[in-house]
């Protein structure tokens, strides 16, 4: 992990500390440090603010990867703020959202900080759990808010208010081995046609073309989602509507049936994230569909892959756009310390923090990180960090709007079926979207 | 006032606090639109919860599917736990080892055994498949028909010896007398087993079917793991069902209703069971 | 005569063995993959590999003896709770019948409704006496889990012993409560013994309650081995070496409680 240079990074603190001294004192004072500084520029008052501000700032996140290097981070921030502390606790997923939803209930909140997942994004913020962060955002100088992509800040808007600012997104792309895609002398596929194809040609008894992840539910539509984008389709329309029941959809289901049935594993209907990866590591399988930060864990060395390590590469999905998934930093409408978490949120997304964070192994959320040249090399690599940017640039998130997990839910119930045999393409398909739509109110 | 009343106080006044109060507040809860992502906009609306249960197909499917789990895993259980408990019996040699030994699923957290289970019988990772590959031989464990059966067989695994305990109880307490004189007039195993053993286990018989089936109405862990109610509903079960409705899709009132309908489901099995049962005893 | 019977012993220790082995197995799997790497356990037919205590320091340092220790505190709790009060209220339902059929459905009422629905209220309450994220919200859940299976069985035990011998202990002298205590209880000491085995067994494996009312600093043990479940993947070594650390001790337990645990069912009517 690199150092970033000490003195610009202390002029940007200091100025968001004093930015945070003025929400401070036009917000409830909760935090006793808020010193009442108007806009005067010393630098000295504005270190002391940083400095004051006190509070114990608790976040509940997800035992990965993107976690362990915010965990690294935070000496960093406690040079700046040495009277916040930082608590981190880490669940798996689905302990996460049950702790969150009891935390926003309470009379006084669990956590002050909070992760949360794009599909509750809507669902939170419309139940008023979630505090806005507009003018946070706006009163942070130099934050270059627009840097933040695109369809991730997007995810973060509901009703045109925002809620959230990305920790990490989780956009999917093709992993394949690029030995034994050279070895059949074949190039990277760039439509849904040449990707049925390459996984049969690489498919032999020994090794399946592609590990693929139908599991009923979450992980079936994570799939599918960019086989659909891949067809040309689109989760939604222009106006929100869902478009699941086209007949690019049909292609795509179709397709992605074929891949299962001829390249993927035998007997792999129920198979989800973590048996695909270990196909994949274990020279199982020769390609998977699977978030983009999965390459540089499947190139480390003498780690998951053991001498695969470095064979792997990454590239966009087939057909140019991809599943976009982010966890987001929110802060908790009944939390007790606000300023103390926007402190720290404005501090880790921070463009100079953003390319550490991004150098460590972390997802990116910001465009510029991805075309330094600087951050390519200490990082992982120019040709990684440029498929991200492409990826990032044209992505969609699997839902949008209200009920999001229950939508999620109820096309992959639909999708497995297919998959499994019990339901045709069609009906399939056509009840996925009157579900879809029956469950979004539209 | 009276011994009895005294004695009972205790355990109406725990049951109040901490089963009635539950009880009574999802009762409510199933009387609301209750949403947790919607607070304050709860209604009263009444029966709508129940009459809307009705019409949700995936609750009667969810019905049927741990019924079908309920009946398959609960026979296989009595069935191996008697034969079990029968081999133990006769068993002289390293018999506390053995039963120690064949007592362990049991203590082993659900959800750990439904991973367990779920990498045990991975067509790549598992050394199942792999050594029934070399017979030439490959099963889908979690396919399509395959799914529900693969679940009850694991619940099977976990929850035998449970069975094989109660049975042995059972059987260590039956008189001996006239298994002896079966002995004396020549009759064949099978034949004592028929007409002497399960005719006198009877009683047991029954309350380990259904302490045991009302435990396999509840799983869930095991679904949980490995298939996530799928392929497609194949093994979405009422209690996965019950947990996706109320706190992955935040409808908490629709999911106390169907938590009520299913013991009122029960609880009309249960009466009709015990009269029979009572008439039985009356004969 | 003697064939069949020599056949019949055959097929005894024939199911037996299949048995063991069928526990065995996974057993084996397990063992094998609390001190595989990442690496060898996607193999699974490697017996010999280079051995690592990763996933045994991960486990203990990871809090896993702590997780165990609390769910150890909470089923002791419960089942303590369950069988003194269970006991009394089971004695009189068995001997008075106190509450009629109303008491009897009401405990089996209370063993059919799913976790699912009962944890919200719990949730609630303990966010209103402020005990949540504690060992206290758990353990009066899984009173709610234990109480009743405990009761429904101590009926039964009750329901066996002899009606004469309080009647005999107070014509002694010894007031209803006394006779109660020195006398019925040591009769259906096995059956309690019985019933706590089954009652812990409830608390120690329940994940539900545990997971939404005591998720953070008060994990319980399978709370704690679902951890492992992560969006990583599956930490299968970690995992394994949990499952030994929460069964060892249980199976060394039961192995010498087992013995009087038979005796003691089968001192009780089994009756509904």
């Amino acid at each position: 992990m690199k150092k970033r240079k000490g003195g610009a990074a202390a002029f940007i603190a200091a100025v968001t500390a004093l930015s945070l001294a003025a929400c401070a004192s036009s917000d409830t004072a909760e935090t006793p440090a808020a010193t009442e500084t108007t806009a005067s520029e010393t630098t000295a008052s504005e270190t002391t603010a940083a400095a004051e501000l006190t509070g114990t700032v608790r976040v509940l996140m997800e035992g990965v990867p993107d976690t362990d290097v915010v965990t690294a981070l935070l000496p960093e921030f406690n040079k700046l703020y040495p009277g916040v502390t930082i608590e981190i606790e880490t669940a798996a997923y689905d302990q996460m959202r049950d702790k969150y939803v009891a935390s926003f209930q309470a009379p006084e909140s669990t956590y002050d900080l909070a992760i949360i997942d794009n599909p509750w994004m809507d669902d939170f913020a419309d139940a008023g759990f979630l505090s806005p962060l507009d003018d946070q955002i706006a009163n942070t100088p130099d934050y270059n808010y627009e840097d933040i992509a695109a369809p991730l800040r997007a995810i973060n808007e509901v009703n045109a208010v925002t809620y959230g600012v990305p920790f990490y997104n989780y956009v999917l792309g093709l992993i394949y081995r690029t030995d034994l895609l050279a070895e059949a002398g074949l190039p990277v596929p760039t439509n849904l046609d040449e990707l049925v194809s390459t996984a049969q040609a690489l498919n032999t008894p020994a090794r399946a073309g592609i590990a693929m992840q139908p599991q009923r539910g979450y992980k079936i539509f994570e799939e599918w989602g960019n086989w659909l984008f891949s067809a040309g389709g689109s989760i939604y329309d222009e106006n929100g509507v869902p478009t699941l029941d086209t007949p690019e959809a049909q292609k795509a289901l179709e397709a992605y049936i074929t891949a299962y049935n001829s390249a993927a594993p035998a007997d792999s209907l129920n198979w989800g994230f973590d048996e695909a990866l270990r196909s994949v590591s274990n020279n199982q399988s020769a390609m998977m569909i699977s978030y983009n930060w999965m390459l540089p864990a499947l190139n480390k060395q003498n780690d998951i892959s053991g001498d695969l390590a470095g064979k792997f590469a990454l590239a966009p999905m087939p057909g140019g756009k991809q599943v976009l998934g982010s966890w987001n930093w929110a802060i908790p409408a009944n939390a007790s310390n606000p300023d103390a978490a926007w402190a720290f949120i404005s501090w880790i997304t921070s463009p100079e923090i953003e390319k550490a964070r991004v150098i460590a192994g972390g997802a990116p959320i910001r465009i510029s990180p991805l075309s330094d040249s600087a951050v390519a090399e200490a990082g992982f690599g120019a040709d990684y960090y440029a498929a991200v940017a492409e990826m990032l640039a044209n992505s969609q998130p699997l839902s949008q709007g209200p009920n999001g997990e229950e939508m999620i839910q109820a096309v992959g119930t639909e999708l497995n079926s297919a998959v499994a045999g019990t339901k045709s393409v069609a009906d399939a398909l056509a009840e996925a979207q009157k579900q879809a739509v029956n469950i979004q109110g539209l | 006032m009276a011994f009895r009343i005294k004695m009972i106080m205790p355990l109406v006044a725990l049951f109040l606090v901490a089963i009635g109060y539950p009880l009574g507040y999802s009762f409510w809860l199933s009387l609301t639109n209750y949403r947790i992502t919607k607070p304050g906009q709860t209604e009263f609306v009444g029966m709508a919860q129940y009459q809307a249960l009705f019409d949700n197909a995936a609750y009667w499917e969810a019905l049927i599917v741990t019924g079908t789990f309920m009946v398959i895993a609960v026979s296989l259980e009595l069935v191996l736990g008697l034969a079990i408990a029968l081999a133990l019996r006769r068993q002289v040699r390293v018999r506390n080892m053995t039963r120690a030994f064949l007592l362990s699923p049991m203590f082993i957290t659900p959800i750990a055994v439904g991973l367990m289970f779920r990498f045990l019988l991975n067509p790549q990772l598992g050394p199942l498949d792999l050594l029934l590959e070399k017979l030439n031989l490959s099963y889908d464990y979690f396919g399509p028909g395959n799914a529900i059966f693969t679940i009850a067989l694991i619940d099977v695994w976990q929850w035998t010896p449970f069975m094989v305990l109660l049975l042995l109880a059972g059987l260590e307490s039956l008189p001996r007398a006239p298994f002896e004189a079966a002995k004396v007039d020549g009759a064949s195993p099978w034949l004592t087993l028929k007409s002497i053993t399960l005719p006198m286990l009877s009683s047991v018989l029954v309350v380990a079917v259904l302490i045991r089936g009302l435990d396999a109405m509840r799983v869930f862990e095991y679904v949980f793991a490995i298939t996530r109610g799928g392929p497609g509903t194949e093994t979405q079960t009422i209690q996965y069902l019950i947990y996706q409705t109320g706190i992955q899709f935040f409808r908490l009132g629709q999911a106390s209703a169907m938590a009520y309908m299913v013991l009122a489901i029960v609880l009309v099995f249960v009466i009709f069971l015990f009269r029979a049962i009572n008439k039985e005893a009356r004969r | 005569m003697k064939i069949t019977q020599r056949l019949g012993r055959m097929a005894s220790v024939a199911l037996l063995v299949a048995a063991v082995l069928a526990v065995l197995g996974p057993f084996l799997w397990v063992i094998l993959g609390s001190f595989k790497n990442e690496r060898s356990i996607n193999d699974p037919l490697a017996i010999f590999f280079t051995p690592t205590l990763d996933n045994w320091n991960a486990v203990i340092n990871g809090g896993i003896l702590q997780a165990a220790g609390r769910s150890l505190i909470v089923a002791t709790i419960s089942v303590s709770i369950a069988l003194l009060v269970g006991g009394m209220g089971a004695y009189s339902i068995a001997r008075y019948k106190a509450g009629g059929s109303t008491m009897r459905f009401g405990i089996l009422s209370a063993q059919v409704l799913p976790p699912a629905v009962l944890v919200f209220p719990f949730l609630a309450l303990a966010y209103t006496l402020r005990v949540n994220d504690t060992l206290v919200a758990v353990t009066a859940a899984h009173i709610s889990l234990v109480l009743p299976v405990v009761t429904w069985f101590l009926i039964g035990f009750f329901e066996a012993v002899p009606k004469g011998i309080e009647e005999a202990a107070q014509v002694d002298g010894l007031g209803k409560f006394a006779a109660f205590r020195t006398v019925v209880l040591p009769q259906v000491a096995p059956g309690i013994g019985a019933a706590a085995v089954f009652g812990f067994t409830l608390s120690w494996n329940d994940l539900f309650y545990a997971l939404i009312l005591a998720p953070g600093n008060a994990q319980t043990l399978p709370v704690a081995i679902a951890g492992f479940n992560t969006f990583r993947g599956v930490q299968l070594g970690a995992m394994c070496a949990a499952i030994l650390v929460s069964v060892v001790p249980v199976l060394i337990a039961s192995y010498f409680i087992q013995r009087r645990l038979v005796r003691g069912i089968s001192g009780g009517s089994l009756k509904y």
